[in-house]
């Protein structure tokens, strides 16, 4: 399904993933582990094409179409989704009329027919329902004075509005308490259908207890420098990431 | 001088009522006051010579009245061409709730007329001693009126009409007061409204200046805020040939609060003019002002904010935030925030922008599927809808939400 090979990116002057391959197949969850500054929002962002987050090589291709040559909302269209770290608050677009038009823009992009507003609205409460955010949400400003726990389920009430092939969740877990937390594994749960695949980006093992991945990463200085099944995350929990210091000495010692 | 203005002056001559005594006052300021034009500095993006040019007489309320708000449940004032419509208007009032016409004297409106206008607008002068149509409102003290009072406004062609509110909110009581204007053919309309907030009162105010096309209308609203009274106010401003409102707000007592929410939405060759002005005579004041303004095509805005902070006011907080959106190189928006502090330990904020579109909001409506075409659209309609979605009253923003997308979506086309 989402195949990334040899990536290469930078922000700002700045080279920040470099090398990096990866493939998930449908139906698969991987989680990707790193410490602050490995290039775990980069990778996100230039997947989601993010302006000034600039691929220099490589490839990334969904269902073998390439990624890196579409805008950002037809990568969307073609399947992808990112949960935000931060979500944005846009105050003067309601809830209800951003997540119609996405539901709507993708829909055409598909050539799936329109759904009409009765069954927009009952599939928008179900979502709402699901995430456990009031119905009123759906009314006020996207993400507008929502806490940081609401901003993080409405980004997971979109996911499943929006039923894309691809989720990649940005540090859902970050700030958020443990029954927060599993509204939100809950939420990505239920999504799992054995077609639909997922990238969960975190810090911390916490919410790989909730939401099992199939494969583990460990990234680092722009690479993947381990991957294993999920007591690699175990792993790391225990030992932390100073390991990886003395990793890439070795490594680097090895080059010279 | 003004052919007009020497025809007004003699209708104003010949009027005789139970405010003659206050109109005489007005009368000798306004025979004093040269005719606004290009140098005169409260009138200098705003042209006027069109009123000169305008085939106006007096009319008999032939009109359509304005549009109905939906869900509203409002006591209802009706004004055509300028002429009350005892029928059309609503006669059951709640307790604690008085109106009454301008036709029938009121020792305390003859006392309040005046107290809360300054005699700086000239056009405010022309309403004090043209009009004889109106209304007075008063609300007994600790009484909250729960349905709103809409005071509508609408002309035939070549209508000329002066209409006066004076409005009265007794201690701690609670009122909602909705002024609107609306048409679009060539006629003039002066309409100013006068409102004294008591101790501990609130006015919840909205003016719907919604006359298009042809119109002319220039009028006022001023409010007066007395010891912890509070004002929460949002004015609509569709622009016209001439749409000019003056609004003062003046805080005659401490702890009083007021807010002042803006939109203008122009297209054409409309021009919409705000003339506000904050004073704070005394301590502990809060002021918040939101100016948002997107002008399309040939379109004109102006506006002129000015804080005003007396000596000794001290504590004061005031924002004054005017952001604008330009959608056509050919539109015009002038705008002056004046902050005069003569207080030294205030707290007063002004800003006035362009506004851009905000990329991260763009990325993230992008990053759904939004085109970004369309994202532009949601963005910059939601400039000013965060406004309307401030508004208390749900029936109003309901009203209002599909009519301003409606006319920002004709302003896309161009």
């Amino acid at each position: 399904m989402l195949k990334i090979n040899d990536l290469h990116a930078r922000v700002a002057q700045n080279d920040i993933i470099k090398g990096l391959n990866l493939e998930i197949n449908a139906g698969e969850v991987h989680a990707i582990m790193g410490p602050n500054g490995a290039g775990k929002s980069t990778l996100s962002y230039s997947l989601a094409g993010r302006d000034n987050y600039e691929v220099t090589s490589g490839t990334a291709t969904l269902d073998g179409k390439d990624l890196l040559d579409l805008e950002v909302e037809e990568r969307a269209a073609a399947g992808l989704f990112l949960a935000f770290q931060y979500p944005v608050e846009i105050a003067g677009v309601s809830n209800m009329e951003f997540m119609k038009a996405a539901v709507d823009a993708q829909r055409a992009a598909r050539d799936q027919e329109a759904l009409s507003s009765s069954e927009f609205l009952k599939r928008a409460k179900a979502a709402c329902k699901q995430v456990n955010l009031p119905l009123n949400f759906l009314k006020r400003g996207v993400n507008e004075g929502f806490s940081g726990g609401e901003k993080k389920r409405n980004e997971i009430m979109q996911m499943i509005l929006l039923e894309p092939k691809i989720s990649i969740l940005d540090e859902s877990d970050s700030g958020l308490d443990i029954d927060a937390l599993k509204i939100v594994a809950e939420g990505i749960n239920s999504q799992r259908d054995g077609e639909r695949s997922f990238l969960v980006i975190t810090h911390y093992q916490r919410l790989l207890d909730y939401i099992k991945p199939d494969f583990v990463h460990v990234l680092a200085e722009g690479k993947i420098v381990k991957s294993g099944g999920p007591e690699l995350a175990l792993e790391l929990e225990s030992q932390g990431y100073a390991w990886l210091e003395s990793y890439d000495r070795t490594a680097q010692d090895g080059e010279q | 001088m003004s052919s007009w203005l020497a025809q007004a002056i003699d209708s104003a001559e010949k009027i005789e009522d139970w405010l003659s005594p206050k109109r005489a006052i007005s009368l000798a300021k306004l025979k004093e006051t040269p005719w606004p034009g290009r140098k005169t500095e409260a009138w200098k993006y705003t042209p006027i010579n069109a009123i000169e040019r305008a085939q106006l007489s007096e009319k008999t309320g032939t009109a359509a009245k304005a549009s109905e708000i939906d869900n509203l449940n409002s006591i209802d004032l009706v004004f055509v061409d300028g002429l009350f419509s005892e029928e059309a208007s609503t006669s059951e009032l709640p307790e604690g709730l008085t109106i009454s016409s301008l036709q029938h004297a009121q020792s305390w409106a003859l006392e309040s007329f005046n107290q809360t206008k300054p005699s700086k607008h000239f056009f405010g002068l022309v309403n004090d001693v043209l009009a004889t149509q109106g209304c007075i409102i008063d609300v007994a003290a600790n009484t909250t009126i729960e349905q709103p009072i809409r005071i509508t406004n609408s002309f035939s062609e070549g209508a000329q009409a002066h209409t006066r509110a004076i409005v009265r909110i007794g201690e701690s009581s609670k009122l909602t007061v909705i002024e609107q204007l609306e048409g679009d053919l060539a006629s003039l309309n002066t309409f100013f409204a006068e409102y004294q907030i008591s101790e501990k009162a609130h006015l919840e105010h909205y003016r719907l200046a919604l006359q298009s096309g042809k119109a002319l209308s220039v009028g006022g609203c001023h409010f007066n805020l007395n010891q912890a009274s509070t004002l929460d106010s949002s004015l609509i401003g569709y622009g016209s040939q001439l749409s000019r409102v003056d609004m003062d707000v003046i805080h005659s007592a401490e702890h009083s609060n007021a807010k002042l929410n803006v939109i203008y939405l122009l297209d054409g060759k409309e021009l919409f003019d705000l003339h506000s002005a904050i004073e704070h005579t005394k301590p502990n004041g809060v002021s918040e002002q939101n100016v948002r303004c997107i002008a399309a095509d040939r379109a004109n805005a102006i506006f002129n904010g000015r804080i005003h902070i007396h000596r000794d006011a001290q504590k004061i907080l005031a924002q004054m935030n005017n952001r604008n959106l330009l959608m056509s190189p050919n539109a015009q928006i002038n705008t002056k925030p004046e902050l005069e502090i003569y207080a030294d330990d205030v707290r007063c904020a002004h800003g006035a922008t362009i506004a851009e579109i905000d990329e991260e909001a763009m990325f993230y409506l992008q990053s759904r599927g939004v085109s970004r075409s369309e994202a532009q659209i949601m963005l910059s309609f939601a400039f000013i809808n965060e406004l309307v979605d401030q508004m208390k009253n749900d029936a109003v923003a309901q009203w209002l939400r599909p009519m301003l997308r409606e006319r920002f979506a004709q302003m896309e086309i161009r």
